[in-house]
């Protein structure tokens, strides 16, 4: 769990809580205003936007619970949350999945997979390059051969046909 | 007599050559896990279970189920030796555990923490044996109300038990029920929160939703902190423990089992609880508390006998009622409803070679658990040098390769990270993601016994409250609600509230 305990702040302007309160907030709002759209029915005969309706309210609720106290008793600073964690690696690792996912359809999966393995492997704790290459190189390949050739699965093979 | 022959016969089917190597497959992976810090058993099961795909529904769920006892024993082993727990339910061996391994006695606490999880998780089997066939005659009678309820019970307890605030419990619990109804509505067959997409109208699949808030997630919060690792280096001699050892540990396996498999069965309890439960116990009878914290092999022996006695206790709900009482039980659901099979009162009749081959082969997984974590110890200790930098790459690797094969779909994929972002999101501003998984899977199910309910009882709201297992269930779920309200009552919850989810 995260420690918040130190630097907590009442401003609503740097308070972490108060502002996941406010993104909850807005998608419980949503979430009933779909339930409403959808039709909540009647009690003898509730419609498909019974269920989320009330549970729209019910984040609603939560979440306003949440805000009200991270006013009233403070909460950490948005800084103070990554305070002494090295927040680049997870932010790199975000950053290269969301590149993997766009690339793997029209990449295929060897042409997006491989990059995506070498570029972890020194992202996170670089690896040496001795062993990045034999891993990253080998490691998606054996997986594409056992699924492709081995369980018969279909890959991703982009618009190269490669994989 | 009647629980002999099915014994016998799930006997029958568990020791079928490929019944068996599944097992072995779970109980080992199950170990690594649970050795493995950063990587605990749910992350493994909901990469496994596309794999259950390819076999019997037998197989799979042989498979499944030992990974989760598995990770029970093997999270102990680096509980001890390296004072990190391999997942939750093994944080408090951490304490005394180490503390023994420090002063020479990693053997005995390694053996008793074997040897106490082999006499709890036998026991709890044959409880598991003995009750469920009876529960589920009576779940028989259970009508939709009673299910409504029991789910709401079963969804607030999990909050109750959740580390942090309730609200943000609550909260969560909340935005599961919500992904879970994404799709077609069951009744109407209206397509609810699709946005358009075809790709929505069967629902968000379990696999991408826990892989990404479990396994990526993990991977992504593992990454920001340098995890250190003090390994105790000596060689681990004389695993069995002496007459002294078994002298102190007999009286914390035996309640620890007792204590442990109750809560287990109990919705929203598990293994985590009942180890924690187990160490309160211990150091509070003890004549000698101030041992604890130093070494007392007590601390050891009552919490390892309770988290595998709770993880047998666990499977009570979901076998007999087909409710998952943890987010490991609701995995274990979703490789049932993989297969086409819904677990509840009517299995153990309508499917008994299914139900009894699954306890028969936790009896064999128990064994053969025992062989792996005693003359195999020093097999797990090199494992533990194992280096991060070369493992998480491979686990996002696995993560993307397991959630395409369970649908052959890329936008899995996407969904997948997408979960693995907001779970790590999650984790940093304190949103536990366990209440939403669990209520991503019982969301649907929810909704559809409320509206029965309603419909049965032409919206008639008392139907929940004039039948008596209903009405407690609700009472128990409004107790537990209102109760984190009386300050006493909020410290008792902060004392058992736990995290979850590694």
């Amino acid at each position: 769990m995260t420690d918040t305990s130190p630097a907590r702040s009442k401003s609503p302007l740097d308070n972490s809580e108060f502002w996941s309160g406010a993104v909850w907030l807005a998608l419980g709002a949503f979430v009933t205003w779909s339930g409403v759209k959808l039709g909540i029915g009647r009690i003898n005969d509730p419609g498909s936007g019974f269920m989320l309706f009330y549970v729209g309210i019910l984040m609603c609720v939560f979440s306003v619970t949440i805000m009200i106290a991270a006013i009233s008793e403070g909460s950490a600073g948005f800084g103070a949350l990554w305070a002494g964690a090295n927040w680049r690696k997870p932010l790199t690792i975000m950053i290269c999945l969301a590149v993997f996912a766009v690339a793997l359809e029209p990449l295929g999966f060897l042409l997006s997979t491989i990059p995506l393995l070498l570029v972890l492997l020194r992202a996170i704790d670089p690896v040496r390059w001795t062993l990045t290459i034999p891993i990253g190189v080998l490691a998606p390949l054996f997986v594409w051969w056992v699924l492709k050739k081995a369980l018969l699965i279909q890959l991703p093979s982009g618009i190269l046909e490669i994989g | 007599m009647d629980t002999l022959v099915n014994v016998m016969q799930g006997l029958g089917v568990a020791l079928q050559p490929i019944n068996l190597l599944y097992c072995f497959i779970g109980v080992f992976i199950g170990t690594l896990v649970g050795v493995l810090p950063g990587i605990g058993p749910i992350s493994a099961m909901s990469l496994l279970l596309p794999v259950t795909l390819s076999g019997t529904p037998e197989s799979g769920i042989i498979m499944m189920a030992g990974i989760y006892y598995g990770s029970m024993y093997g999270g102990s082993t680096t509980s001890i030796l390296v004072n990190i727990p391999g997942e939750a339910a093994s944080v408090v061996t951490c304490i005394d555990g180490h503390q023994m391994a420090k002063k020479g006695r990693a053997g005995p606490a390694l053996g008793i923490s074997a040897l106490g999880s082999f006499i709890a998780g036998t026991f709890s089997l044959v409880a598991l044996m003995l009750v469920a066939p009876s529960l589920a005659n009576v779940a028989i009678a259970f009508g939709p109300a009673e299910y409504a309820s029991l789910m709401v019970l079963g969804l607030v307890v999990l909050t109750f038990l959740t580390q942090g605030s309730m609200a943000k419990a609550l909260l969560m619990a909340c935005v599961g029920i919500v992904l879970g109804l994404i799709g077609l509505d069951s009744i109407t067959a209206m397509p609810r929160l699709t946005f358009g997409k075809l790709e929505l109208i069967d629902g968000i699949g379990l696999v991408p939703v826990v892989m990404g808030l479990f396994g990526l997630a993990e991977v992504l919060f593992n990454t920001e902190q340098a995890i250190k690792r003090d390994i105790i280096d000596a060689k681990i001699t004389q695993l069995l423990p002496n007459k002294e050892d078994w002298k102190a540990s007999a009286g914390p396996i035996g309640r620890g089992t007792v204590l442990g498999f109750l809560l287990g069965v109990l919705p929203g309890g598990g293994a985590v609880v009942a180890s924690f439960a187990s160490y309160a116990l211990e150091k509070r009878l003890s004549k000698t508390p101030e041992r604890f914290g130093h070494g007392a092999i007590e601390g050891v022996a009552g919490p390892e006998a309770a988290n595998n006695a709770a993880a047998g206790g666990a499977f009570i709900p979901l076998m007999t009622l087909g409710i998952p009482p943890n987010v490991v039980m609701a995995l274990l659901l979703g490789a049932f409803v993989i297969h086409g099979l819904q677990p509840g009162p009517l299995m153990i009749t309508q499917n008994p070679t299914l139900f009894w081959g699954i306890i028969a082969s936790m009896y064999i997984g128990n064994v053969m658990l025992l062989v792996l974590n005693l003359p195999l110890i020093g097999m797990w200790v090199q494992l533990l040098k194992l280096p991060y930098n070369i493992l998480f790459p491979l686990i996002i690797l696995f993560t993307i390769i397991g959630v395409y094969c369970s649908s052959n779909n890329v936008f899995d994929v996407y969904v997948m990270v997408g979960f693995g972002i907001a779970g790590y999101l999650m984790r940093k501003f304190g949103y536990e993601p366990a209440p939403l998984v669990l209520a991503f899977v019982l969301g649907p199910l929810l909704e559809n016994n409320l509206r029965k309910a309603l419909i049965l009882s032409q919206g008639d709201m008392m139907t929940f409250v004039q039948r008596p297992i209903s009405a407690v269930c609700l009472a128990v779920a409004l107790l537990l609600l209102l109760g984190p309200l009386l300050p006493s009552f909020r410290k008792k919850r902060e004392l058992v509230a736990l995290d979850e989810g590694a």
